[in-house]
């Protein structure tokens, strides 16, 4: 488990000291990237949970939905429709329901767990 | 965790590591573009925009008032220098006027141009007559002569008169200097032009009036003409008016 979250912070420090100019036009864009970025991380884990983890599928998703979500953002801008919006609800949405099925499997398994532990207390007892 | 055993763990740890590590390095990225982009999220932006339009509208409101101010000045001017250039032309042509009235300009208009000369033809005869009683006084044109007429030529309204192109102003003397007659300090020869505008008919009849010099040289021989002219010209006075005692009251 702290290999991840090693990732998760290695990201973030290499983020900050690597001073890569971004023109201010294209924070939008960067945004919803993020935000499909974030939807991959939830659905992998909850792929991971629910034990149907794929590599494939979590790290092609991850790349599509990023570059699909900043191009719709750009269209967006270009065609004069908030296009990004669509981005927004759907990974908003999706994100929100991942994190609904991780809380829900992770209850479910900890209280599986509990009565187990009770359980054997009882054989043993 | 379910079914977490060594295999599992590489399984899903790698993958994830990565998506994670990306998506640190995204939000870094969102977040200095977010910053760079002039610290502000659109909404703000849009406000101080609109209060730089405002205060730019204000200050154009302000600017506005100053140029119809000066508008209004600029016609205030404009008004009195056409008030003053309207006054500077009648003051130009009343000065035109003077100038004319002073005889300071050449006129023209009708009236007389009458001749005077010596009569020599009867001074010759005279002496040849009688030499010893032979006074050439007599056959001259003298000054009082030509005193009398521009006098007769005054009476009857001439009201520019010049004798040899002499200006007859105000001021002007005619006298005799030994032989010659002086008209303005000017030394003039027979045979005198005098011109004179005026009514042509008031002029001659009060010229060739019996008792006027005019009849009375022609009586005694002189040879005199007279001729009346639609277009007599009368030339301007050359000298100068100079009031070294008369002061205006």
């Amino acid at each position: 488990m702290w290999l991840p979250i090693l990732g998760l912070l290695l990201g973030i420090g290499i983020g900050s000291t690597l001073a890569i100019p971004i023109p201010g036009i294209f924070a939008k864009y960067l945004s919803v990237a993020l935000l499909a970025a974030l939807d991959s991380v939830f659905g992998g884990l909850k792929s991971i949970i629910e034990d149907k983890f794929d590599g494939a599928v979590l790290l092609t998703g991850f790349f599509t939905n990023a570059l699909l979500a900043a191009l719709l953002a750009f269209l967006g801008d270009r065609l004069g429709v908030d296009l990004y919006m669509a981005a927004v609800f759907v990974f908003g949405v999706r994100i929100f329901q991942n994190l609904a099925t991780i809380r829900r499997e992770m209850l479910a398994n900890w209280m599986q767990k509990r009565r187990l532990s009770a359980q054997g207390a009882n054989k043993d007892g | 965790m379910v079914k977490l055993g060594k295999q599992t763990l590489t399984k899903w740890q790698l993958p994830l590591t990565l998506v994670l590590f990306l998506s640190g390095l995204l939000l870094i990225l969102a977040l200095r573009s977010m910053a760079s982009s002039g610290t502000l999220p659109s909404r703000t932006q849009n406000e101080n925009l609109a209060n730089l339009i405002k205060s730019q509208e204000s200050q154009i409101a302000g600017i506005e008032l100053d140029v119809s101010g000066r508008r209004n000045l600029l016609n205030t001017f404009q008004l009195n220098s056409a008030a003053g250039r309207q006054t500077l032309a009648d003051l130009q042509n009343q000065i035109k006027q003077q100038d004319a009235l002073a005889g300071f300009t050449d006129v023209q208009g009708p009236g007389l141009v009458i001749s005077l000369d010596d009569n020599r033809k009867d001074a010759e005869a005279a002496e040849n007559l009688n030499p010893a009683q032979y006074n050439p006084d007599d056959y001259l044109i003298h000054d009082q002569h030509l005193l009398y007429i521009v006098n007769d030529l005054r009476s009857a309204g001439a009201e520019a008169i010049s004798v040899n192109d002499q200006r007859v102003v105000a001021t002007t003397e005619i006298r005799c200097a030994g032989t010659t007659i002086l008209v303005n300090s000017t030394r003039l020869a027979p045979p005198y032009i005098i011109r004179a505008i005026g009514n042509p008919d008031d002029l001659t009849s009060v010229l060739e009036s019996p008792e006027n010099e005019y009849n009375i040289l022609k009586m005694a021989g002189f040879p005199v003409s007279e001729e009346s002219s639609p277009a007599v010209l009368v030339p301007a006075y050359k000298g100068s008016y100079q009031f070294s005692y008369a002061t205006p009251k």
